[in-house]
């Protein structure tokens, strides 16, 4: 159990996809951290077993389930199962992602196209819409947070198709804002930039990138995922953002301020 | 803009080959009236049998228009239509309008009932067809040293609307991947731009009080041809050489961010 945050989360679950590395592992730990039950949706047990089981070494509350988010009835499987164990699902986070691969767009392949929009697009459509009858039960204390990007908003020279889909994934938080609002519901976006596997791969692929990317920030550094992404999801994910829907929050250290 | 071979129509796109896609009706059968009238020779690309009257429309005011079959589909269908078109009208295509999306797209539903089919038919058809069209104009563009394209996005995937999360979500999509090929493509002399149109021009049966808490600054939600049709024309032309990556919301002053 981990001191410093109370547990407001104490008797929620939470979902948390791509959560065996980076931000979602990040999440997990934050929100575990603050009290709620958390299913470590990983598409692997190799990387997913270990963030639940360093959850559990914390006092905290937590089980992997091998999940993949490009396939609907693995996605059934694993809200099926973290009711069957919980009891109810209150907080849904989308993160998992694949396909940050540098291209360019007159040469974009429908396979690599195919892996960004699998991941993000339609792993955020299977999330929202399996976890939907559960999120309406929990009515004022349902939650959809989805990760997605700077990129999102102000595209990307290096890769065209991962802000092609951080985009529709913000279009899919505005019109399920809209659309959920009435039964309390909130949808909200993080658009986060931190040190994970991903970032560190992108870097070693495209080496003036850190440099930019630490040029543009204020805060000098880049994000550490579970205090400075984790957090953040926490605060959306509590009783203190209950009137904060539709909404991309930013957490890249102060590099994009389009919004 | 350089001019191509084609119809001596005299304008601000002075005979540039401009590509028009779902021309057949509402705001793409607008904006073809209003590149054809600047003086672009249009092909309209979609279902020929559809386009007919809007080919028909254009030559009874003396422009110059082709109707070319495309299912949007593959890219090599895509691609097939523009070589197609640069055949027919006697120059590369420099200039792209894209306003298709897939039918389905416009149908309301709340997202427990939108199945995978669906789904596939909206996000994966608007956002493969905007790929491909993107892929297509690249080339001749890119020879020619100078390109165009305009992708229609209306406000209300900037606002998000209930009832239509695939529709937006494609929406938003293409216009995010509109943005990176004007930073992947400004080096070639190629803008990307979307221009951002009123609901009520959408067949969403959507209108700009959902998006706002007063009607349209202007007092309306703005016509296809002439409304909009001015702004795309400007990007389209000479006056457009500087600017990409940009979304002109022009609907008549209701969503004013930033």
């Amino acid at each position: 159990m981990t001191d410093g945050h109370g547990r407001p989360l104490a008797g929620r679950t939470a979902v948390v996809t791509g959560a065996g590395q980076g931000v979602g592992r990040g999440i997990a730990l934050a929100l575990a951290a603050r009290g709620a039950n958390v299913v470590v949706a990983a598409r692997r047990a190799e990387t997913g077993e270990p963030v639940a089981e360093e959850i559990r070494a914390r006092g905290d509350e937590a089980v992997c389930i091998v999940t993949d988010v490009t396939e609907r009835d693995a996605v059934a499987a694993c809200v099926d199962a973290t009711v069957a164990r919980y009891g109810g699902l209150e907080i849904m986070v989308h993160n998992a992602y694949q396909g940050s691969t540098r291209h360019r767009v007159e040469e974009l392949d429908v396979d690599l196209w195919r892996t960004n929009s699998r991941t993000a697009v339609w792993g955020s459509f299977y999330c929202a819409q399996l976890a939907f009858p559960h999120l309406r039960a929990a009515g004022r204390r349902g939650r959809l947070i989805l990760l997605t990007s700077p990129a999102g908003v102000e595209g990307s020279v290096f890769i065209p198709a991962y802000g092609a889909v951080k985009g529709a994934q913000r279009a899919i938080a505005k019109s399920l804002s809209r659309e959920w609002g009435p039964f309390g519901i909130t949808v909200n976006c993080i658009a986060p930039v931190a040190e994970t596997p991903a970032l560190a791969v992108a870097f070693e692929s495209n080496p003036v990138l850190r440099e930019r990317v630490e040029q543009r920030t204020s805060l000098r550094r880049i994000g550490d995922a579970e205090p400075d992404i984790g957090g953040v999801a926490a605060f959306l994910a509590g009783d203190d953002a209950a009137y904060v829907t539709g909404q991309t929050v930013v957490c890249d250290g102060g590099s994009f301020m389009g919004l | 803009m350089s001019a191509s071979s084609g119809a001596a129509v005299p304008g601000e796109l002075d005979g540039a080959v401009t590509v028009v896609t779902a021309a057949q009706t509402g705001i793409g059968r607008g904006l073809a009236l209003a590149v054809s009238g600047a003086g672009a020779c249009v092909a309209l690309l979609g279902d020929p049998e559809a386009l007919a009257p809007a080919v028909a429309e254009i030559e009874a005011r003396d422009g110059r228009a082709v109707a070319i079959d495309v299912s949007f589909g593959t890219r090599d269908d895509v691609r097939q239509a523009f070589d197609e078109a640069a055949d027919e009208l006697g120059g590369p295509v420099t200039g792209v309008v894209h306003t298709w999306m897939p039918p389905e797209a416009f149908e309301r539903g709340p997202l427990e009932q939108v199945d995978d089919d669906r789904w596939n038919a909206v996000w994966e058809g608007a956002m493969q067809a905007a790929l491909f069209v993107l892929q297509a104009g690249y080339a001749p563009m890119r020879a020619a040293g100078h390109g165009r394209f305009v992708f229609v996005t209306p406000t209300i995937a900037l606002s998000g609307a209930e009832q239509l999360v695939p529709y937006t979500a494609a929406v938003e999509g293409q216009r995010v991947l509109a943005k990176s090929a004007a930073r992947q493509w400004g080096p070639d002399g190629i803008t990307v731009n979307c221009v951002a149109p009123a609901p009520e021009l959408v067949p969403v049966g959507v209108d700009s009080m959902v998006v706002s808490l007063a009607p349209p600054a202007l007092g309306r939600a703005g016509d296809a041809e002439t409304d909009l049709g001015a702004v795309v024309v400007s990007l389209l032309g000479e006056r457009g050489a500087f600017l990409t990556g940009l979304t002109l919301c022009a609907d008549g002053g209701v969503w004013m961010a930033p």
